[in-house]
C-alpha cells in the first residue's frame, strides 16, 4: 500500500462559493478546525512511519479553499511543518482554488506555502460555471480579472478546461486561441466531464459524443504540437503523453495510474476519507471510513472493503474487459473509476471515454515518433517537456 | 572466480548462512517472518513461487531487494500482476513467465507495469514458436517495452555488438554460477520447468554437454547459433529439433544488424560524411 511517497486530496471545506451547474460535489457548510486538521496530519503521519513512507504531497481543493482565511491556511502550514520535521518527513503543498476568492491578501501564502502556484480551472466556452443567480458571463469576467492580478504577482497559474458541446462545436483551434493567444495561458490541461452527485441537465449534457470529444482531441493535440510545443505551451495530458512516448519520464494523470488507490487519498471536512474528491464528495457508499473515527489511518485503510474494490478494478478489467488487448494498456490501465461510475453505474468497467483516448494515443505516438525522428536527425534541439 | 549462488526453499535458509542466496517461498508473509535483518547481507534475490499470496507484507519490508515472480499458469495468472506492481518503487521486480500456451498476454501486461520479464523457455513445443515469434517481434518494435525481455534482450546485445553469448548464463541456469537446492536439499541444475535434473560435476556441466553435442554431430555442430545457444536448447532432450528456436534467432540477428546499420547511418550523418 503506497509507495515511497503518497497523496492526499485534502479538503479543509466541503463548502464553496460558487454554484456551477455541473459540479459533482454534494456541497455542505463543514470547515475543518485547526484541531482537526492536527489529528489527520498526526494520523498521516502515523502511517506514514508505519508504512516507511518518506514524502507526502497534499493537494488542497475544496468546497472551494478560498472560503477559509489565508489566516487559516498560515498556521496549518505551521502546524504541518513542525510536525513533518519532527518526523523527518517531507510534506508538499498545491493549492487548487477557483479563483474567484482571490485577492491580493492570498499572495504570501501562496508563495510560501504552495511555491507561488495556482491550479484552477475555467472552460471555453464558459456555459456552467456560474455564482449563484449569476451568469457564466459574470463568472469568468470574475475569474480573468482574479487571474490576471494573481499572474500580475508573479503567481503562476495552471488551468483545467473541460470541454463542452459548445466546445466541440467551436472547434479546437477556437479553444486553443482563446486560453494561448487570448488569455496568455501557457500551462493548461485539458479533463473530462464528471457526472457525479445528483443528476441534472447540466450533467447529462456533460457527456459528451465519443466521435466528436475525439476529433477535438486529435484535432488540439496537432495545433500544439505546431504551436504550443515548441513554444513552451504546456498542455496537460498532451505534453506527458509526448514525454511518454518518446521514452521519457512522463507524470501522467490520475486516471491513466496502474492504479490510483495505490497511488493517493482524499480526506473531506468531516474526516471522511475515500480515493478521490469526487468518491468523497458524490459517494458515501464509497467511503473508505472516517479518519475521526479510527486510531489507526491504516488499519482504515487496509480494512476497508471499499478500497478493496478499487485495488481489485484492474486486475478485472484484465479479464471482464478488453484491456489487456489494447495497444495502450501501458498508458491507460482501463481509465478513470469515477467516471466510469457515474456514467455506466458499474465499476468493473472500462473508462468509457476509452475511444477518446485511443484517439489521443493513436495521435500522440505519431508525433512523438515524428519529433524522436527530428531529434535523431538534430534539426531540432533536445528539449524536455515539462 | 564468481561465487556461487544457491536458489533454496527457506526451510533450508539457516544451512545456508554466509553464502549467496536466492530464497524462494510460496509465501510473502513466510518470507518477510523467516528473514531477519541480519540475513540480508547475502541475499541475493527473493523467489514468489506464488501470485496469489499477501502481497502488502513486502511494501515496507527490505528496500531494494530484488523479487522474483515466479507464474505457473500465465494465462490465467496474468491479471495478478497488478498487484505487484505497487513494489515498484521499493524493489526491482522481475516476473519469470512460463513459455505455454497464452503466455503471451503475461508478457504484454508485465510490460505494460514496467516489469522485468524473463522467459522460461526450456524446449519449446513447436505449437508454441509462432506465439514465441510474436513476443520477440513486440519486443523489438512496440516503444512502449522499456525494459528487458530475456533471453531475447541479452542475446541481442551481443548479437549487436558481435560478441559470444551463453542462454546458461542469460537464463541464470549455468551451475558455475548458480544452483538451485531442492526441498530435500540436493543441488541441482536451476531450470525450475521440467522434472530433469542435472547429476555430476557441476564445474564443468555445460561445456561437456556443448562438447558431447558436437562430438555426436548434433544440430549444434554447423549450427550458426551456438556461440549465443550453447546448446542449451538440447539439453535435456538432446532430440529436440531446433528449426523453430533457430528462426527466433534468425529474427533477433537480422534485428541487430539493422539496428547496427541504422547507428552506422546516424553516425556518419553527424559526422558529416553522409
Amino acid at each position: 500500500m503506497f509507495g515511497r511517497h503518497f497523496s492526499v486530496i485534502l479538503l479543509p471545506t466541503n463548502k464553496c462559493n460558487v454554484a456551477c451547474d455541473y459540479c459533482f460535489e454534494d456541497k455542505t457548510d463543514d470547515f475543518m478546525s485547526i484541531e482537526m486538521l492536527d489529528e489527520i496530519i498526526e494520523k498521516l503521519l502515523d502511517h506514514m512511519d508505519r508504512k516507511d513512507v518518506a514524502a507526502l504531497t497534499i493537494y488542497w481543493q475544496g468546497g472551494e479553499v478560498m472560503m477559509l482565511p489565508p489566516a487559516w491556511f498560515e498556521r496549518a502550514n505551521d502546524l504541518i511543518a513542525r510536525k513533518a520535521a519532527s518526523r523527518s518527513r517531507i510534506v508538499e503543498h498545491s493549492l487548487q482554488s477557483n479563483m474567484i476568492g482571490y485577492s491580493g491578501k492570498w499572495n504570501r501564502l501562496i508563495r510560501e506555502m504552495f511555491g507561488n502556484s495556482v491550479g484552477t480551472s475555467m472552460d471555453f466556452p464558459n456555459l456552467y460555471r456560474r455564482a449563484r443567480n449569476r451568469s457564466p458571463a459574470e463568472y469568468t469576467n470574475i475569474w480573468n480579472r482574479n487571474v490576471r492580478e494573481a499572474r500580475d504577482s508573479g503567481i503562476q497559474i495552471g488551468v483545467i478546461a473541460i470541454p463542452n458541446n459548445e466546445t466541440l462545436r467551436l472547434g479546437a483551434e477556437r479553444f486553443y486561441s482563446y486560453f494561448v493567444d487570448e488569455l496568455h495561458i501557457t500551462d493548461f490541461q485539458v479533463n473530462t466531464s464528471f457526472s457525479g452527485g445528483e443528476a441534472c441537465d447540466a450533467k447529462l449534457q456533460s457527456i459528451l459524443d465519443l466521435h466528436g470529444l475525439s476529433k477535438f482531441v486529435v484535432d488540439l493535440a496537432h495545433i500544439w504540437a505546431e504551436r504550443g510545443f515548441r513554444g513552451g505551451v504546456k498542455l496537460g495530458p498532451f505534453d506527458q503523453l509526448l514525454n511518454h512516448f518518446i521514452g521519457d519520464i512522463a507524470s501522467l494523470p490520475c486516471i491513466w495510474q496502474q492504479n490510483c488507490a495505490d497511488e493517493f487519498v482524499s480526506i473531506d471536512a468531516r474526516g471522511y476519507v475515500a480515493q478521490c474528491d469526487c468518491w468523497v464528495t458524490s459517494y458515501p457508499d464509497y467511503w473508505f471510513g472516517n479518519i475521526f473515527a479510527e486510531s489507526s489511518f491504516t488499519d482504515l485503510l487496509e480494512k476497508s472493503p471499499a478500497r478493496r474494490k478499487f485495488q481489485m478494478r484492474p486486475e478485472k478489467l484484465m479479464t471482464e474487459e478488453s484491456c489487456s488487448d489494447c495497444d495502450y494498456l501501458s498508458v491507460c490501465h482501463g481509465g478513470c473509476p469515477v467516471r466510469t461510475y457515474s456514467i455506466t453505474g458499474d465499476f468493473f468497467r472500462k473508462d468509457p471515454y476509452c475511444q477518446v483516448y485511443k484517439a489521443l494515443f493513436s495521435t500522440m505516438e505519431q508525433i512523438a515518433a515524428r519529433v524522436a525522428a527530428e531529434r535523431a536527425s538534430h534539426t531540432l534541439p533536445v528539449m524536455r517537456v515539462a | 572466480m564468481t561465487e556461487v549462488v544457491y536458489n533454496i526453499p527457506i526451510s533450508l535458509f539457516s544451512g545456508y548462512r554466509g553464502k549467496n542466496v536466492i530464497v524462494r517461498s510460496y509465501d510473502p508473509v513466510e518470507m518477510v517472518m523467516g528473514l531477519s535483518d541480519y540475513d540480508l547481507d547475502h541475499l541475493v534475490a527473493v523467489q514468489l513461487l506464488s501470485m496469489t499470496g499477501n502481497v502488502d507484507v513486502l511494501t515496507n519490508w527490505g528496500n531494494g531487494i530484488p523479487i522474483d515472480l515466479l507464474m505457473l499458469h500465465p494465462q490465467t495468472e496474468f491479471p495478478f500482476l497488478y498487484r505487484y506492481a505497487k513494489l515498484l518503487d521499493r524493489h526491482p521486480l522481475r516476473v519469470c513467465i512460463p513459455v505455454v500456451s497464452g503466455f503471451s498476454k503475461a508478457v504484454k501486461v508485465a510490460t505494460s507495469l514496467k516489469l522485468f520479464v524473463k522467459l522460461e523457455i526450456g524446449q519449446p513445443d513447436p505449437s508454441l514458436i509462432d506465439e514465441i515469434h510474436r513476443v520477440l517481434n513486440f519486443y523489438i518494435h512496440n516503444p512502449m517495452v522499456a525494459l528487458p525481455i530475456e533471453y531475447f534482450h541479452s542475446t541481442f546485445l551481443a548479437m549487436y555488438h558481435s560478441e559470444q553469448s551463453s542462454l546458461w548464463d542469460v537464463q541464470e541456469e549455468n551451475p558455475v554460477n548458480i544452483r538451485y537446492v531442492t526441498e530435500d536439499g540436493r543441488e541441482t541444475i536451476a531450470r525450475r520447468l521440467g522434472t530433469d535434473r542435472a547429476e555430476g560435476n557441476f564445474d564443468t556441466f555445460v561445456a561437456d554437454w556443448q562438447s558431447s553435442m558436437i562430438a555426436e554431430k548434433t544440430e549444434c555442430y554447423d549450427c550458426r547459433y551456438f556461440r549465443h545457444c550453447g546448446s542449451y536448447f538440447k539439453w535435456p532432450r538432446k532430440t529436440y529439433r531446433c528449426e523453430g528456436v533457430k528462426s527466433l534467432f534468425g529474427t533477433l540477428e537480422e534485428a541487430a544488424q539493422e539496428m547496427q546499420g541504422e547507428i552506422t547511418v546516424l553516425t556518419q550523418a553527424q559526422k558529416g560524411v553522409a
